[in-house]
This record gives C-alpha cells, structure tokens and sequence, in this order.
C-alpha cells in the first residue's frame, strides 16, 4: 500500500510538470468559473440577508387625504393603535410632511406644495415584517385615506435585479466551467498520450486496471482542487476587502459554506474531466 | 499447464486467425510455434494473455478456464505469464535496473522485494555491469536480454516469447535461446514463436506448425520444415 501511494504521488506530479501549461490553462479556467460561482452565492446570499434586514425595519406609510377630517385622522389613529398587527405609529403633521418633502423633492417641485395641500400621516411598524401588506390592504380604502404604501415593491424590484445578476453570473459560470472540464479533460489524455509505453508495459506486467488509472485521476483531481483554492482565496478576497454595506456584509459562516461549495464544485470537475479521459482514451 | 480445446478466433475483418485448434502443452516443455506471417502464431500467444476471445472452444492455463476469469481478475492471470517481443519494449527514459524493477512496482512488490530479485535476475542474465545504463546504450542482444529478466523477474509459470530474436544477429539469437533454455530448467513453461529455422532445427524440442489458422504439425522433436528435416 505505502509503495503505491509513493508511487503515484510520484506519478500524478510528474505528469503535471511535463504538461504544465496545460495544467496552468485548465487551473486558472476552473479558478475564475469558481470564482464566479462563489461571488454569484455570496451576492445571493447577501441579498437575501438584506432584504430581511429591510423589512424588519419596514415601515408602512398610511397617508391621510388634505381634507380628511380630524374624527377620521382620530379613528385611524385608535384603529391602528389597537391593531394587534402594528407595533407603534407615529403621527406627522401636514408641517412635518412639507418639511420631508423639501428634504426629498427637488426646489422647483416642492415650491408648489403649500401647508394646506399636505397630507398628514402614521409613520407605522408592522409586529411582523410580512403583515405590511396585510396592514396595506386593511386601510386602504377607509374612509380618509388617501393611500397606504409600503417599500415591499422596491425589495422586490430590487430582488429582481440581482436574482437577473445571478442567473448571468452562473451561466457564463457554468459555460466555463464546461471549458473547464474539456481542459482537464485534454491534459489527462496528453498525459495519457505521454505514457502509452508505460502503460503498455503495465498491462502486460499485470498491473491492475486501477494501479493504471488512479495517477491519472488524482492529476485531474489536484487541477480541480487548485483552481478551487483559487478561487476560494478570490472570494474571500471579495468578501473581506470589498467594503458592502453594513446589509450586505455576510458573518464567516456563510462565507466558509460558500467556499465548501467552491471547493466541492472545483474537485468534482477535475475528478469527472478525468474519469471521462480515461474511460474514452485509456485501454485497460 | 495450457490446454486449447477446439479454439476458433476470427477477426471482424472476417480473416480466420486459428481453426479448431487442439493441443496440450505440459508444464515445464518448451514448445516452438512455428509458420508463415499470418498463420496466427501472434493470435495463439494473444489468446493465452487474453488480449483476445476465442469465438469457439476453450483455453485452459494451470486447470482454470481463462475464459471464465472477470475482468478483474486478467491483471492477476497476466502475473503468471511473462512475455518477449521482437521489439524489446522497453521504457527508454529508465535504466536497465529501473526497466526490471518496474515490473515489480508497478504490481505492487515492496522495494525490498525489488532491491533482492532485481540484482538476482540481472546477474542470470548477466548485465550486471550495465545496470544503470539506458536502453538505447545498449546493442540490441543486450536490450533483449533485459526484456527476459523483465518477463522473468516475477518468476512466471508461463514464457511466451514472440520472435525474441527476430531483430538479433545470430550470435546474439544464440544467448538469447541459451538465456530461455535456462528459465525453461527451472520449470518454467516457454512457448516460442519463430521464423528462425537455424534455430529450430538445433534445439530439437517440440514444434507445433500453423498454416493459415491450422494446426498442421506437432511433433515432439521436430525441424522447422518437414521436408528439410528429413535430409541429413
């Protein structure tokens, strides 16, 4: 046993010295489709953690018309202070209404507004970030209510762009990833080019079928496995030094289950790219 | 030690290679295969490594039926036959002792297995001195010799040795016969095919003839050709 592994520990890096280009070539192609993959799942992710963390601090905006009349501004107030729903509200005046839209709208615009023209509003907090749009569609249409509007529809317009991101990041991921294969598996069959006599002289000694095969195996196996270090060094890379956001910023566990995947993801193509090499170009 | 029943092989290309061959061949004789290019002597030595199937009958080695083997298994029937060629096939980036030692390794031997027999073999076939050199610094009697103790090395019951001295001058033809002569005392079984008629027509052991996939000859203490040996 202990010959063995000597023997094609010895095997596999002599092989991937002789044929180092190409097993530069098919390395750095597993490292850069990895390295998507993996920026591709921490986008995801971060996003996915983001838009929870928005949502908790979701705010559900209940806008009261102009002219609505204080027994209905009163009403509303005592229906949502009561709702087992809402957790708290708070109540802007038409004032404090004009000043947030002189903070938000550009001069020409908000010149126009006057006191009197200003809704007033309940700044509310809904108990569970999901129940904003059941809150939404309970006040819709009460009496003086203008409308009731939530940031769910941003999220999601928000969610939309990046699952688009997403889709484009893994497809060229797995285009690459493919020429990955097709790489390794080249290298392998040059190796195995390389080696016909002493493969021919196995055989005839009476080496078995997986003495032969295994070098071959753990050479495609160790240029998955490179690649994906790689790539694990460039998404962790990304992950620490790309400043995000507080929202976005991942804790390490989700950083380490990502570069498992990358890892997993690199020594199943080298190991795959391999195996089809030598069931196609290896006669044992 | 091989046992033929009524074997038949036919390539795709629909060229009979062998024809209801029978024979019988005991351990420890030294049978010469003799015949035309194409009379299937390459094929009769490809069925008993079982690189080929017969179509018809059935090959038996040391009592087993080789046919029955899985596949598996053919590396270790492989391990009990050791085999020559006209073209020495050696691995010419190894040296003469690493070209025998492989053959060790390769089927899993410890080194100190290979650090006795190899030394052991070199010396019976007497290249000692020339261990570390490469094949190409060698004459081609030489490089043959080293693909004996190749065959040799991991003491097969079974020689199969095809024209092994096919490249080879005469002189050197002669140690090499006087080489397997050797590994045949020791009990080992060795089957020869030749064209060699000098050769043949010397040694005097038995000699099967193939004519286009028949069994035309089998004597005990033949000649190459009938009719030559017959006149003094």
């Amino acid at each position: 046993m202990r010959v063995y592994f000597r023997y094609a520990f010895k095997e596999t890096f002599s092989n991937l010295w002789r044929n180092r280009m190409m097993t530069i070539a098919a390395v750095l192609c597993v490292a850069v489709s990895l390295s998507l993959v993996g920026s591709a799942l921490l986008l995801k992710q971060s996003a996915a953690q983001a838009s929870v963390l928005w949502q908790q601090g979701t705010r559900v905006t209940v806008w009261m018309l102009p002219t609505a009349s204080t027994s209905e501004i009163s009403s509303v107030r005592s229906q949502l202070s009561s709702s087992p729903i809402v957790k708290n509200c708070v109540f802007y005046t038409q004032a404090q209404d004009l000043a947030e839209a002189k903070k938000l709208l550009p001069t020409n615009e908000w010149s126009v507004l006057t006191v009197a023209s200003m809704p007033t509003s309940f700044r509310c907090t809904p108990t569970v970030p999901s129940d904003a749009f059941v809150v939404q569609n309970t006040y819709q249409h009460q009496p003086g209510i203008y409308q009731v509007t939530t940031p769910g529809s941003q999220i999601r317009e928000m969610n939309k762009v990046i699952r688009v991101l997403q889709i484009v990041f893994l497809a060229l991921a797995a285009v690459l990833l493919l020429s990955a294969s097709v790489l390794i598996l080249n290298t392998i069959r040059m190796a195995i080019f390389a080696r016909r006599r002493e493969v021919s002289v196995m055989k005839l000694v009476g080496a078995t079928n997986w003495f032969i095969r295994i070098p071959f195996i753990t050479e495609g196996f160790i240029q998955g496995l490179l690649g994906a270090v790689v790539a694990v060094l460039a998404v962790t890379a990304l992950h620490t030094w790309y400043p995000l956001h507080n929202e976005f910023q991942l804790n390490t566990s989700a950083l380490i289950g990502t570069n498992a995947v990358v890892l997993i993801v690199g020594v199943v193509i080298g190991s795959v790219g391999s195996a089809i090499a030598i069931r196609r170009f290896l006669d044992v | 030690m091989i046992r033929f029943e009524n074997v038949s092989k036919t390539y795709k290309n629909g060229t009979p290679a062998l024809k209801d061959i029978s024979l019988d061949i005991e351990k420890g004789e030294f049978v010469f295969l003799v015949g035309a290019s194409g009379s299937g002597k390459t094929t009769f030595l490809r069925l008993l490594l079982r690189e080929e199937h017969p179509d018809k009958g059935r090959i038996l080695e040391a009592g087993r039926d080789i046919g029955d083997l899985p596949k598996w298994r053919v590396p270790y029937l492989r391990r009990n036959i050791g085999c020559v060629f006209q073209d020495f096939r050696l691995l010419p980036n190894k040296s003469v002792f690493e070209n025998v030692a492989f053959a060790l390794e390769v089927i899993g031997r410890p080194r100190s297995t290979v650090e006795s027999q190899v030394p052991q073999i070199l010396e019976l076939v007497g290249l000692t001195d020339k261990s570390k050199n490469l094949p190409h610094e060698l004459s081609g009697g030489e490089q043959q010799r080293v693909a004996v103790a190749r065959a040799f090395v991991n003491r097969p019951l079974i020689l199969l040795a095809d024209e092994p001295t096919g490249n080879l001058d005469p002189s050197n033809s002669e140690s090499i016969m006087a080489l397997l002569e050797r590994i045949n005392r020791t009990g080992t079984t060795v089957v020869m095919a030749t064209h060699d008629k000098a050769l043949v027509d010397r040694m005097r052991r038995r000699v099967v003839e193939l004519d286009r996939g028949e069994m035309i000859r089998d004597q005990v203490r033949g000649v190459y050709g009938i009719d030559e040996g017959v006149s003094i």
